[in-house]
């Protein structure tokens, strides 16, 4: 098992590497100078020049490379102040450390993410377990065909539907937001509710179709009919050989879904206005906003490897007949 | 109706104040004068009485007391003033900072600048070459400690300093008399080695009085030193780079807290005395404002008007133009809104590089539809038909409509037609590009439609909004046309004529877009920038800017931007800003 982690935590730092080069390089192939932005109306390029200087834009791009990544490992000193270890530099548009950016945007995604995976995989594990098991009844058909309109919607749809549904005219809840966890648990778990419920209809139906499948495929397996033939319960059955056979295509998928959306759920984070690393990564993109695309990327990145090794190391808890090798 | 829209019915903008500032008379005078000649609209320097304060009630139900919740798209990414130039952080500006003048609300339609930190909005001597400021008693930092003439030699000098690079350059190039960054030179590196301006540019010789020496005439000071961007730093508390993150305050309010991007607390400033205040009031206990709400999202939570929304209001955010329609026409939304007009006029750039035939440039004036784009913008509270360069929110414009943009909004095809086959170029290939958002797209069709039915071959180039203005701003771009748009920096045609149409300004990301050069013309911005009478030289622009139209047509006038904005039914005191092209912040309060 730790030669299994450390091999694939190596394996990650070389992806890393690879994204964080693409990354910085195709940056500078985008026709669009990020002085251009500080530079206000009356840009002239000696103004631009000084800006340039200033956010460190005037050295050669493999020398901004070494020292951006350079300083991931040992800090480095700005303008602005000294930037610790992880360093990942200052903001062009608003001088904020990127770090610093990253620590205080995170806890909101993780928020929405926890919360609404809590409740896709409990409506839709039980969900698609209940088909498979009325596989063919008219339950089983209300659930598969449900799941096919739900996963046909889309959240920037669903959101504004429910936001004027309940907040605007009904005035059953607040407007979403996001207050920490810490200051007030009551309005973290009010005001992330709606976001929840939101994120979690596209999810619900993907794993209630997953689930379903997968467990109907198990159900048909040569070890589950032996179970039964051995006259074991159906519950025994059910849950202790084929429930656990069919959670690795689950668990493969919750993996990268999980690991996705800690990097940013994008659309429900704007959706809802919500300050998450899904929000931060549009707008810099938009702001041309060199270290926060870094950070973020590399951030989202890391968290999109970890949660694959955690799936791959998982996997030998599920199913002994899978080896770490 | 909004002060603007007075303005732009009754045809005309005026400054009428004196420009020795802080003189002898009692106030108001001019006000009313110009009221009496049917004037809608007027700025006056403001003299000692009327910049001492405390600023009154506007609204006489206005009370104290309440949190005002303020949804904001873009996060405030400079504190510092100096670093201050888009007008979300100028609303904010007019909050938490101070500086030697600022804009009064004296009336529905008046506005005067007055003395803020100053006793009044200047006294200028030889020939406008000199201006002296006096700084008011009991102008007071947050921390407690008086605003002394050392903090604003400070704030002044430290705008030389290479990391001050995002604030207006106005002041320094003036002192300096140079343009471009060429003003640096006048103090490398700004006042942090020890080293300060002399005497001969700027002088304080007690803790109150502030002379500033010019190589020109500058008439427009009092305008100039409005701009947040030259609001007052403390000589003590500055922290260079840091003090972008964390300034010293001088206005009614503080910040009691910020999180980049999420949200800002500001708090009353105890320190901020009331009496030495014409323009601002303090009525809310707090501003609690969220970042991140997109216009959508703001426009459709103050029209639901539910919950904590009663009490919200936005600075910036404008209503989205998908719901225009319904804001305008709901009697109750349309209660809840204030409009005005933005000092923007959205023009057509005409490639003097590439369309060198005047016919050509006119049979496109002609051609374009002006009321597709004010259609695309969201109707009549987006926009409203320009015709001509000078925005209604000038001083001195007055309505002209030479390619009748106003008479005829879809396009004079015909005239059009007349002047191409005059021309000869009939077929001739335009590439019309724009930015790749919704509205430009939407008017890209009908203008291609209309250069079409007229005889040109019309390519639209679609670019990435980001990029646009990058590649629009290359001298030796491809393209034949393609929409900019630019507002004043304060209320005079100088901060307009002169970056749009100045020949000797072109180059690599400069505004003159439309690479217009025209000696006669150059030497007429020479001729009126030297004007030490702002009426006069108000009436100038105005007319230089319809010659350059009428003459040379570098540009099709097309639209004069507006901002339709709403708030929640518990917040009072909503006034449009033509300075802020925003909500007037410090004139809002809760509703009891």
């Amino acid at each position: 098992m730790l030669r299994f982690l450390i091999r694939r935590s190596l394996g990650a730092v070389v992806i890393l590497l690879i994204i964080s080069a693409v990354t910085f390089f195709l940056f500078y192939a985008v026709p669009r100078d990020p002085a251009m932005l500080a530079c206000g109306k009356n840009c002239t390029p000696d103004a631009l020049e000084v800006i340039h200087r200033n956010l460190g834009l005037d050295k050669p791009v493999p020398q901004q490379y070494w020292e951006f990544m350079s300083g991931i490992v040992t800090g480095r000193d700005f303008a602005q102040g000294p930037c610790p270890a992880p360093c990942f530099g200052y903001s062009f548009a608003n001088s904020d450390p990127v770090w610093g950016t990253i620590v205080d945007r995170f806890p909101t995604t993780v928020s929405l993410t926890v919360g609404g995976a809590v409740v896709f995989l409990a409506i839709g594990l039980g969900a698609g377990m209940i088909a498979a098991h009325k596989k063919g009844t008219l339950l089983d058909k209300a659930f598969s065909t449900g799941s096919l309109v739900l996963s046909s919607m889309q959240i920037y749809f669903i959101g504004p539907l429910v936001l004027a549904l309940v907040v605007y005219n009904l005035e059953l809840l607040d407007q979403p937001q996001y207050v920490p966890l810490t200051e007030d648990p009551a309005g973290w778990f009010m005001g992330l509710l709606i976001p929840w419920c939101v994120v979690q209809i596209i999810f619900t139906a993907n794993y209630t179709r997953l689930a379903r499948s997968s467990m109907i495929e198990q159900l048909q397996e040569d070890h589950v009919r032996t179970a039964r033939a051995k006259g074991m319960s159906g519950r025994t059955v059910f849950f202790r050989y084929a429930w656990r056979g069919s959670l690795i295509p689950i668990v493969t998928i919750f993996g990268v879904d999980l690991g996705s959306l800690f990097g940013g759920a994008m659309i429900t984070e704007w959706t809802f206005s919500l300050p998450g690393l899904g929000t931060l990564a549009v707008d810099s993109v938009q702001n041309t906003d060199l270290p926060m695309v870094m950070g973020v990327m590399l951030f989202a990145a890391t968290f999109i490897i970890l949660f694959n090794i955690i799936v791959d190391a998982v996997y030998a808890f599920i199913d002994p007949r899978v080896r770490l090798s | 109706m909004r002060a603007s829209l007075a303005a732009v019915a009754a045809g005309a903008l005026i400054l009428t104040g004196c420009s020795s500032g802080g003189g002898g008379d009692d106030g108001g005078s001019s006000d009313e004068k110009a009221k009496q000649q049917g004037e809608e609209v007027s700025y006056t320097f403001g003299n000692a009485k009327q910049s001492t304060g405390p600023a009154g009630d506007l609204d006489k139900n206005a009370t104290k007391g309440g949190t005002i919740k303020v949804l904001q798209r873009d996060s405030f990414a400079h504190l510092d003033p100096a670093q201050i130039y888009v007008s979300d952080e100028g609303s904010l500006a007019t909050l938490i900072h101070r500086g030697l003048t600022t804009y009064k609300k004296v009336g529905d339609d008046d506005y005067r600048v007055v003395g803020d930190l100053a006793t009044d909005s200047g006294k200028k001597s030889d020939g406008g070459k000199t201006w002296t400021y006096t700084l008011k008693d009991g102008v007071k930092w947050e921390d407690g400690s008086e605003i002394t003439s050392e903090d604003i030699r400070h704030t002044f000098e430290r705008q030389f300093a290479d990391f001050i690079a995002e604030g207006p350059v106005f002041l320094q190039q003036w002192l300096a008399g140079e343009n471009g960054t060429g003003y640096r030179k006048l103090l490398p590196g700004g006042p942090y080695k020890g080293k300060h301006l002399p005497d001969d540019v700027l002088e304080t010789p007690d803790d109150k009085t502030i002379v500033f020496h010019f190589k020109k005439p500058q008439p427009e000071l009092p305008y100039a030193l409005a701009m947040a961007g030259y609001a007052a730093v403390q000589k003590d508390g500055d922290t260079k780079e840091k003090y972008d993150k964390k300034p010293v305050v001088s206005g009614p309010y503080k910040i009691a807290s910020f999180k980049s991007g999420k949200s800002m607390k500001l708090v009353r400033n105890k320190e901020w005395d009331p009496k030495t205040d014409a323009a601002r009031n303090q009525y809310p206990d707090a501003f609690d404002i969220q970042f991140g709400v997109s216009f959508e999202d703001s426009t459709k939570r103050l029209m639901s008007d539910a919950g904590e929304n009663q009490t919200a209001v936005s600075f910036s955010n404008q209503v989205d133009a998908s719901s225009m329609d319904q804001v305008r026409t709901d009697k109750k939304v349309k209660d809840r809104s204030v409009e005005g007009y933005q000092s923007y006029v959205g023009v057509i750039n005409l490639n003097m590089s590439r369309l060198k035939d005047k016919k050509v440039r006119q049979a496109i004036a002609y051609a374009l539809p002006a009321q597709s784009l004010i259609s695309a913008f969201g109707g009549a509270g987006g926009g409203k038909p320009a015709g001509n360069y000078y925005s209604p929110t000038l001083v001195g414009h007055k309505p002209s409509d030479p390619f009748n943009k106003i008479s005829k909004p879809q396009g004079d095809l015909k005239k059009a037609k007349q002047l191409l086959d005059e021309s000869g170029k009939k077929g001739m290939k335009l590439t019309f590009a724009y930015q790749n958002a919704p509205e430009w797209q939407n008017f890209s069709v009908a203008a291609a439609d209309n250069l079409k039915k007229v005889g040109f071959d019309v390519q639209r180039k679609d670019i990435i909004a980001d990029t646009y203005y990058d590649q629009i701003g290359k001298v030796k771009n491809k393209y034949d046309m393609y929409h900019s748009s630019w507002g004043a920096d304060w209320p005079s045609g100088s901060t307009v004529i002169p970056p749009l149409y100045d020949g000797r300004q072109i180059q690599d990301g400069a505004s003159n877009y439309s690479h217009y050069d025209n000696a006669e013309t150059n030497k007429e911005i020479d001729r009126i920038s030297q004007i030490s009478n702002p009426n006069k030289a108000a009436d100038e622009w105005m007319k230089l800017a319809d010659k350059i139209l009428k003459e040379d047509t570098p540009q099709v006038p097309l639209m004069y931007y507006k901002a339709v904005q709403l708030h929640g039914s518990k917040i009072g005191g909503v006034y449009f800003d033509e300075q802020l092209h925003d909500l007037m912040p410090h004139k809002l309060y809760v509703k009891k």
